[in-house]
């Protein structure tokens, strides 16, 4: 930026943006939140064609676009950290007081990660590969937070 | 001992020590008694977060008599029969405390039918049986197939699909000639059809086989829409369905030339920026120009006032990314050609509401109605210092 900028006008404008929305999960999006809250099991979806399970389920495969979404598989409740990163700042809208942990859990049993928040182990000795196990929430509210956090096995 | 939809009055009494829900009976210490016609009479007393039934043709000392026919009562349970319709019409009586007997909602669980098993022969017969119906023809689009079903043992039987022209006619005996042809032990075929093993299980196990076409064997899955045991209605899916509103804190950030043109407004001032290569104005200014690319470092002020060139009339209205809010519709989105512009050197605003309808727009060299800014008694440095504009006259 040239030096003659004349900075003296500048100024913020602090504003809050209030959308109001409806989500819908969809059927196979539901039947995930709900048997994650009813049953304390984490689903995922095969292709039949590639034999890639899917967790967070999708209805197509991303890879053969097969229409997967009545294949269901149960996965394991134990996976690993396959990828994962700390999150240092505080806004009201993420789950957690910084720090916190967000990682990419595999699943026994899944060709894709999920993310979810990390618990009961420091930033610091965190590793990939580092098996963990989920945490189902108390008081669920059909959202994925009815897992309320993995922490190591 | 009659049945309605299946249950028997004695069914729903026997299972309540298991439907009992003591958080249910809290604060609750009375008898209640159920007189249903040509059945028997029940009583019921909780008291202390437990609960005894008995049968019993004394129904003396209890809150409230419920008195009605099993058929009611029974409906009403398993929620086939209107509770208050029975009530109104007379079917379903309450003597007594009629207070009482509402508290006695949430002690128990709902009742469930246990299910009836099915024979392997009725479940081999009712999944053929069934079949034509659940051929899913737009899955099966231009197939022409026979295929064939060999279950074995003595509640087996052989069965064809013909497959041709969009239509499925299921036919006892193999017939010549199958597209593909499963064999199975009878019990084994029940099993995989309500989901119990996987046909993968059974084939790699010897319990199965698949002669012919495989890849067809793979498909019917979808060809056939999954077999559905009678009485049990393919679950209805709970659907998630979130309302929110999304709250983001926004920081907009002007910079020195948006700065100077909104501390600009404050003061009741409009400054267009000037290129100082091509001599155009920017309103809103920005940093560079949009044409020539060098730094836009030249000022003028123009306006207030102006002529209306274009209006946009606007009935959905997009929200304000700093509020969220949305603006009351409809409304006129307008750009006007302040006194100093030329060209396309309009500038963004509002319309006041009732005259959108009033004004006159206008193109090339033509000159649209004559506009005038109203401004904000307390002006802040933003675009709504200008309230909007209106005719100016």
């Amino acid at each position: 930026m040239p030096e003659d900028i004349n900075r003296s006008d500048c100024f913020t404008v602090d504003g809050k943006l209030a959308l109001p929305y409806t989500y819908f999960a969809g059927k196979v999006g539901s039947k995930f939140i709900t048997t994650l809250r009813d049953q304390k099991k984490i689903l995922g979806v095969k292709c039949k064609t590639c034999n890639k399970v899917f967790v967070p389920p999708r209805q197509s495969c991303a890879l053969c676009m097969e229409d997967i979404r009545e294949n269901w598989v149960e996965l394991k409740n134990e996976g690993e950290v396959s990828n994962y990163t700390v999150v240092r700042y505080d806004d009201k809208h993420l789950p957690r007081k910084a720090p916190f942990i967000l990682a990419m859990i595999k699943l026994g049993g899944a060709d894709t990660s999920m993310a979810h928040i990390l618990e009961g182990i420091r930033p610091e000795e965190v590793k990939i590969g580092l098996k963990v196990k989920p945490v189902f929430a108390r008081e669920t509210t059909n959202t994925i937070l009815d897992i309320d956090h993995f922490e190591p096995l | 001992m009659s049945e309605y939809f299946g249950v028997r009055v004695e069914d729903l009494f026997k299972t309540m020590p298991d439907r009992f829900r003591p958080e249910g009976a809290e604060g609750i210490d009375a008898s209640f008694g159920y007189d249903i016609a040509g059945e028997g009479k029940w009583k019921l007393t909780v008291k202390d977060r437990k609960m005894k039934v008995q049968k019993t043709p004394d129904l003396s000392g209890c809150v409230t008599v419920t008195a009605t026919d099993g058929e009611t009562f029974v409906g009403i349970n398993l929620g086939k029969v209107d509770a208050m319709k029975a009530f109104s019409s007379g079917k379903f009586k309450v003597e007594g405390d009629f207070g009482a007997l509402a508290k006695t909602g949430k002690m128990f669980r709902k009742y469930v039918p246990p299910k009836k098993e099915f024979t392997t022969k009725e479940y081999i017969l009712d999944m053929f049986g069934t079949l034509e119906k659940r051929f899913q023809p737009a899955r099966a689009e231009g197939l022409e197939a026979f295929i064939g079903y060999d279950i074995a043992g003595e509640d087996g039987g052989k069965w064809t699909a013909v497959i041709q022209g969009g239509k499925c006619v299921v036919k006892e005996g193999l017939r010549e000639n199958l597209s593909v042809k499963l064999q199975a032990q009878a019990a084994d075929w029940v099993a995989l059809m309500l989901g119990k093993i996987d046909a993968l299980s059974l084939l790699s196990a010897g319990k199965a086989a698949i002669a012919g076409d495989a890849k067809l064997a793979l498909k019917l899955g979808e060809i056939f829409s999954p077999y559905v045991p009678p009485g049990e209605k393919a679950a209805e899916q709970e659907l998630i369905v979130l309302r929110k509103t999304i709250s983001v804190n926004q920081r907009f950030a002007t910079g020195p030339v948006m700065g100077k043109f909104l501390k600009a407004l404050k003061e009741k001032k409009i400054l267009a920026n000037q290129c100082p290569q091509c001599g155009r104005l920017q309103l809103p200014p920005r940093e560079v120009c949009a044409a020539c690319r060098v730094r836009a470092t030249g000022w003028k002020e123009v306006g207030p006032n102006g002529h209306l060139m274009v209006m946009d009339v606007v009935y959905y209205a997009s929200p304000d990314p700093l509020t969220g809010e949305t603006r009351e519709t409809p409304y006129g989105s307008i750009h006007v050609l302040l006194d100093g512009c030329k060209g396309h050197e309009t500038f963004w605003h509002l319309l006041r509401r009732d005259q959108i309808f009033q004004v006159k727009e206008a193109w090339g060299e033509e000159r649209g109605t004559r506009l005038r800014p109203v401004w904000a008694e307390h002006r802040t440095g933003s675009i709504h210092d200008i309230q909007y504009f209106e005719i100016d006259g």
